[in-house]
């Protein structure tokens, strides 16, 4: 399917984010520069891979899909799913961390609540990063093989030597930049394809109006409101409780991924700046992954299987040399995921076990050396480990469920903790424990509790529930945190005012 | 209770309300916020009102109130 100039256009690619990442090695001389880019980072750049991070390979496959099946409705996870969320992160929680000096999440919980809580947030979601590299180079190169014929192994290797040489080398700060190439190579790669497409199904008028007279299955396509008892994944009940007021906040305010770019803003302007900036960009990601899968009920209608619907475009659509920029948007976003997971887990590694548990007290640069060597080791056991998702298919879709028990109870941990000054260390951690135990209890009998296919949405909402309540019991009953334990780790109204200390 | 079947007489028209409203109150809220706190970070020279990260919230929010009015 790829022609010559297919090939220059991806190979140059690969080739060009590898000398731009290594270009970054100079200006790593401490942990600080390795984990947090010196703290020397603008607010567009940091927003730009905040989004480009959060979408990979199979995402452009698998909402395409969704909208094939569902229609707009599966929108709801980048618009109304991420948008509050990073308002409320940008404006409360960012600020936080960043004057803080953070360099992790869990160390966030461990200076609110105790190590326990610490430790056990941060072994979660170490757990979760490695598991999900080897999957997420697996399914990506299965992907990439049938979409391109590109052979599997070339893929995985050529990803991991080039995302691997230059995060070892740079740390976040040449995962961040180089990211931003990767954004607009995604961007342009994707609204190509979109407009094309356009043009192919006669404008939106028309499709609108294609589709809307295919039958009584395509009848709400294009609601984004779907009723409480839809059987598709996205009623409206679980969008607002699930997703906005759960999930979509455990991702923005709890991911390490996510919240360690904006700990590498230049100043408190710039860390809130970024997760703005990245909102107002995250809100066009559907109409580069969404609008392919609309348009496709229109070109290719009766797909029995919607992931086929981006595939199908793209073969159809696309032009010699498009091919290879929607080929190196593909690549783009499996490396922005891949130099996101490691970089991240090397942090949370070296900041929240080792220095703690292994060696306290070392100097600056064996932290910064350990950091290197953590990303050596986490990307051989992601390659080592990517072919074992052969032979358990549906463990991608297992990993991702694994986490979502996790969502609900970290969020409420998170924001007890960060505007409630009487929870405490045992609220925190029962919580946490409780929280998940109920996520896994829900899920497990999921079929004798809900009544929708998949009810994600549903336990991540109750299992937050879960553990609000009982951080709040246990809290109650349990000694408070003295004013000097708080300092500079609970809201405070005065951070409204003109008190600059939080 | 657990599939919010207590909710289910509330129409799609009714919930794209409330998801209106919702943006409405987040707008609110974050036109409460101190232009103070806003600016933190920046030079008082360099806080000029593109630099308002509370234009920058607004633009974002209208933006999506106007998709989900849209749809």
């Amino acid at each position: 399917m790829l022609t010559g100039i297919d090939y220059f256009i991806v190979i140059s690619y690969i080739v060009g984010m590898l000398i731009l990442g290594l270009y970054f090695k100079k200006f790593v001389n401490s942990s600080e520069d390795y984990f947090l880019g010196g703290k020397s980072l603008p607010f567009w750049a940091i927003g730009m891979s905040i989004v480009v991070s959060d979408i990979g390979a199979l995402d452009f496959v698998g909402v395409s899909g969704q909208a094939y099946r569902y229609g707009v409705s599966v929108g709801n996870f980048d618009w109304v799913g991420s948008v509050p969320a990073m308002l409320l992160a940008a404006f409360i929680f960012i600020p936080y961390f960043w004057r803080g000096g953070m360099y992790t999440i869990p160390e966030y919980l461990g200076r609110r609540y105790n190590q326990k809580v610490r430790t056990i947030a941060s072994v979660t979601w170490i757990l979760f990063f490695a598991l999900d590299l080897g999957v997420l180079f697996w399914a990506s190169a299965v992907l990439l093989n049938v979409l391109m014929g590109w052979p599997i192994w070339v893929s995985i290797f050529a990803t991991a030597g080039v995302v691997g040489l230059y995060t070892y080398f740079g740390g976040i700060t040449a995962v961040i930049m180089t990211d931003v190439v990767q954004m607009v190579i995604m961007f342009i790669g994707g609204f190509a394809l979109v407009f094309l497409s356009l043009y192919e199904v006669g404008g939106w008028d028309n499709m609108v109006e294609k589709i809307s007279t295919m039958g009584p299955e395509y009848r709400s396509h294009f609601d984004i409101i779907q009723p409480s008892d839809t059987k598709s994944p996205f009623p409206w009940t679980g969008i607002l409780f699930g997703l906005t007021f759960v999930m979509a906040n455990a991702y923005m305010i709890g991911n390490q991924a996510i919240v360690q770019r904006c700990l590498t803003a230049k100043n408190e302007w710039h860390a809130k700046a970024s997760m703005i900036f990245a909102s107002a960009l995250k809100m066009l990601i559907p109409i580069l992954v969404l609008f392919p899968g609309l348009m496709a009920i229109v070109v290719h209608p009766g797909l029995e299987d919607g992931d086929l619907a981006l595939p199908m475009m793209i073969k159809s659509i696309l032009p010699p040399g498009l091919i290879g920029l929607m080929f190196a948007a593909f690549f783009a976003g499996l490396m922005s995921s891949v130099d996101s997971l490691l970089n991240s887990t090397a942090t949370l590694f070296t900041k929240d076990i080792y220095e703690p548990f292994i060696k306290k007290g070392a100097s600056d640069q064996h932290y910064l050396k350990v950091g290197q060597i953590s990303t050596l080791v986490l990307l051989i056991i992601g390659v080592a480990t990517s072919p074992i998702s052969s032979d358990f298919p549906g463990i991608y879709v297992a990993i991702q469920t694994f986490m979502s028990y996790f969502q609900g109870p970290l969020f409420a941990i998170l924001l007890l903790g960060i505007f409630w000054k009487r929870t405490t260390q045992w609220g925190g951690l029962s919580a946490l424990v409780i929280g998940i135990g109920s996520a896994i209890f829900l899920n497990v009998f999921k079929q004798r509790f809900f009544t929708i296919e998949e009810p994600f949405l549903y336990i991540s909402w109750w299992s937050f529930l879960v553990g609000f309540i009982i951080n709040i019991t246990v809290s109650l009953m349990t000694k408070p945190h003295t004013k000097d334990q708080l300092e500079g780790l609970v809201f405070s109204s005065k951070i409204l005012a003109k008190n600059k200390t939080l | 209770m657990l599939n919010f079947d207590w909710l289910s007489g509330v129409s799609p028209e009714t919930a794209k309300m409330i998801f209106l409203g919702l943006y409405g109150l987040i707008g609110i809220l974050v036109l409460m916020i101190p232009n103070e706190y806003i600016y933190e970070g920046l030079k008082k020279e360099d806080r000029h009102w593109y630099n308002n990260l509370k234009l920058w919230s607004l633009g974002v929010l209208t933006i999506l109130a106007s998709i989900y009015y849209q749809f």
